[in-house]
């Protein structure tokens, strides 16, 4: 269990494309500015897609997490 | 009346022709102008030799026939009629000895063509009135239309007269003084003025001339660049 | 509208007209023929959705700004300058169509309405009123191919975790790098989605076929097209051209996602590789006898992605395929080549729940054809037909399975 601190669970396991970066960008909307969500994706895609996605959208990816072949992301809202 | 008939019958009758051509060719040249996009465009499957099947597309138009036989039927009558006719006027003009190597009175049909070519612009007007061939169409769709049924109809007067109710003020070779006086450059209209039919003649000079001159500026372009888009369909 | 951008909208507008483009502009006899061929139009009743409608909507602006006939007389062709409202009318009238081009097979000229709606869309592009999620979608994919080498090592960790499923699943055919990425000299170059389910099954078939492969880093997806910008269309295909030279590959491989296909194949042009889509390679080792396979219980229909079959020619290849995986084959009616489209075309499938409802509603005679093929699964080709269609699935509760070609083919794989 991660000690990172996160106002909302985005579920985005087994989805097919592009959903999960389109369920990202509309999920982080639904938290305040500087909130974090935590993103749960089995798409090794997503591993180079949410960096690339925070970049494009200005948001902050503060840490990557992988357990039993699932990776989180936590990410902050920045605007 | 008579300034009328032979500002219709000769000036216009020129202008139209000018027009029609002049405008055919720079609509033509302004096409080949433009770049090419160059992509394969085709809808596949295709078949080889892709030009022989974009030619078959174009004048026997399987599509049509395949979902709406009906409206096939209409489209078959009504250019094949338009074809006939026009291979009539030619005929009007001067003989032409290798379209009578199967021997037949000018204008094939004796007045039936144009009275077919009538109804089936009916039923294509009918067409537009209901939806949703009506929500596609536009002013320009039901002038042409009517231009064509106006020039029919007069003309067709002409031939009813003729073949079935015996009225010949006027025979062929009126017509024939006429136009071949047109083409030599000659201009007289004095073989066709002044009969019973010289108003029907007028209105369908008329309206063939507005027709001739709406060509290069509408959809009726369409007999030209059906060629060139079906190709591009048939990769 | 203010006249500067106005301006530089007709000037867009300008930039498309080639000559296919104005034969397509300037032929079509507004005979209707094409209206009941369009899915939306089959299914809605809405004359709005007939193809010859929506080409009007441009059609309109082209003849007012373009053409003798709409400069001097509109009212006979309804000519309308290009304003706000007549923006409006080609955002609806562009992203309501989904390029299957089913309406040209019914045309007598064969007038192509994607072509036109194009336009349309380069417009929406122009005045930055595209659909946003499609527009950040393609910058993802732009900003991923600028950013490649920081990025390769995250994506190489979730590659090697995937392989772990590839060899508990394929244990016999996975050999020492299930796999493989950044292989120089390869013969192939396999272009995948974000998604596993696009990377393990055809992993299983490359490696049970004994090809010698490598894994993009990119996925082949081209939401530039989507949007129908040319400009990022061309920046996110090249991504996959410079990898591909860079390995000197011969094949480039795509997916099973028809866009991507029909993109990758139309503008690669002049490579020294070719493209292929993952449906014409399977067929190859099934045709060369490279893989094994067994027969699959049940009855099969097949449903033909427009971009691969109507627009790529890619018929028999399915076909052969599921001849050889499958006793119960049914052929949708009447016939592939006028196949329904799925409904979930040209980015309305990635514009996701924003486009469900319109989707569902517009693919009702989608529904009404798997319905009567009488098959228990729908097979297709393409991630988004998959996805529209395992939505018509459910929408319409039709209580059919709906499965990738390709997962089929590896789940039928066999050592003996
Ligand atoms: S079928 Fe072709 S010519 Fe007829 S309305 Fe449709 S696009 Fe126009
Ligand atoms: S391309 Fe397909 S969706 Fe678009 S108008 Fe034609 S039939 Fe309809």
């Amino acid at each position: 269990m991660s000690a990172m601190e996160f106002a909302k669970e985005i579920d985005l396991r087994n989805l097919p494309c592009p959903m999960p970066v389109v369920k990202i960008s509309k999920g982080i909307k639904e938290v305040a500015v500087g909130q974090v969500v935590k993103a749960v994706t089995t798409d090794p895609g997503a591993l180079t897609d949410f960096p690339a996605w925070a970049k494009t959208s200005g948001h902050q990816i503060l840490e990557t997490e992988e357990a039993g072949g699932e990776v989180s992301f936590f990410i902050k809202r920045l605007k | 009346m008579a300034t009328l008939t032979y500002i219709v019958l000769v000036p216009m009758t020129y202008l139209a022709v000018g027009v029609f051509a002049a405008g055919t060719l720079w609509r033509l040249a302004g096409l080949l102008r433009r770049p090419r996009l160059g992509l394969p465009l085709a809808v596949y499957p295709t078949q080889k030799p892709g030009w022989a099947y974009a030619l078959a597309d174009a004048l026997l138009l399987p599509t049509v026939l395949r979902h709406n036989p009906v409206l096939w039927v209409a489209l078959a009558l009504f250019h094949l009629g338009l074809l006939a006719l026009v291979l009539g006027h030619l005929e009007l003009v001067a003989d032409i000895p290798p379209l009578q190597a199967v021997p037949h009175a000018i204008f094939l049909g004796k007045g039936a063509v144009g009275l077919a070519m009538l109804l089936c612009l009916l039923y294509f007007f009918s067409r537009r009135l209901v939806s949703p061939t009506k929500d596609l169409s536009v002013p320009e769709d039901y002038l042409l239309l009517a231009l064509f049924f106006l020039t029919v109809l007069f003309g067709s007067q002409m031939d009813w007269a003729r073949n079935w109710y015996d009225y010949s003020t006027m025979s062929v070779n009126d017509y024939r003084a006429y136009l071949w006086s047109l083409v030599t450059l000659r201009p007289s209209i004095a073989s066709v003025d002044g009969t019973g039919h010289t108003f029907m003649l007028v209105a369908h000079v008329l309206c063939a001339d507005l027709l001739l001159m709406a060509f290069p500026f509408t959809k009726l372009m369409h007999a030209i660049f059906t060629f060139a888009l079906n190709r591009i369909r048939r990769g | 509208m203010e006249a500067s951008v106005r301006d530089e909208l007709l000037r867009l507008f300008g930039s498309k007209l080639t000559r296919e483009m104005v034969l397509n502009l300037e032929t079509c006899s507004r005979c209707g023929l094409c209206t009941p061929a369009c899915h939306a139009y089959a299914s809605l009743s809405q004359p709005r959705y007939a193809p010859a409608y929506r080409a009007e909507v441009v059609r309109r602006v082209y003849k007012r700004h373009f053409t003798a006939q709409g400069r001097l007389l509109p009212a006979l062709g309804e000519a309308k300058p290009l304003t706000d409202a007549a923006l409006e009318e080609l955002r609806e009238a562009a992203y309501s169509c989904t390029g299957c081009r089913r309406c040209m097979v019914c045309c007598p000229f064969g007038v192509d309405t994607q072509q036109i709606l194009s336009i349309a869309k380069l417009l929406l592009v122009g005045a930055q009123a595209e659909p946003e999620i499609l527009a950040m979608l393609a910058d993802v994919s732009i900003a991923k191919g600028e950013n490649i080498d920081a990025l390769k090592a995250g994506f190489l960790e979730g590659v090697k975790r995937l392989e772990a499923k590839v060899v508990e699943r394929w244990r016999v055919q996975a050999g020492a790098t299930p796999i493989p990425t950044e292989v120089e000299g390869a013969d192939m170059l396999y272009v995948a989605l974000a998604g596993a389910h696009s990377i393990i099954p055809a992993a299983a078939v490359f490696n049970a076929a004994g090809e010698n492969w490598s894994l993009s880093f990119f996925e082949a997806v081209n939401f530039g097209a989507f949007v129908g910008d040319p400009a990022k269309t061309r920046r996110i295909l090249d991504r996959i051209v410079h990898e591909a030279r860079r390995l000197g590959v011969k094949e480039v491989c795509i997916c099973e996602c028809g866009t991507a296909v029909r993109v990758a194949k139309q503008l690669s042009g002049g490579q020294p590789f070719r493209v292929v889509s993952l449906t014409e390679v399977h067929a190859r080792y099934l045709r060369e006898g490279r893989i094994r396979v067994k027969k699959l219980p049940g009855s099969f229909t097949y449903h033909d992605p427009c971009q691969i079959a109507r627009n790529g020619g890619v018929y028999d290849e399915p076909r052969l395929i599921l001849g050889s995986i499958v006793e119960d084959f049914r052929e949708m009616s009447p016939d592939p080549r006028y196949n329904w489209c799925c409904g979930g075309g040209g980015g309305l499938v990635a514009m996701g729940e924003e486009t469900l409802d319109f989707r569902m509603r517009s693919s009702r005679v989608k529904a009404d054809q798997m319905r009567e093929s009488g098959a228990d699964v729908v097979v297709t080709a393409c991630e988004n037909c998959h996805t529209q269609l395992d939505n018509i699935n459910t929408h319409y509760g039709l209580g059919k399975d709906v499965k990738f070609l390709s997962s089929l083919l590896a789940e039928a794989l066999t050592d003996r």
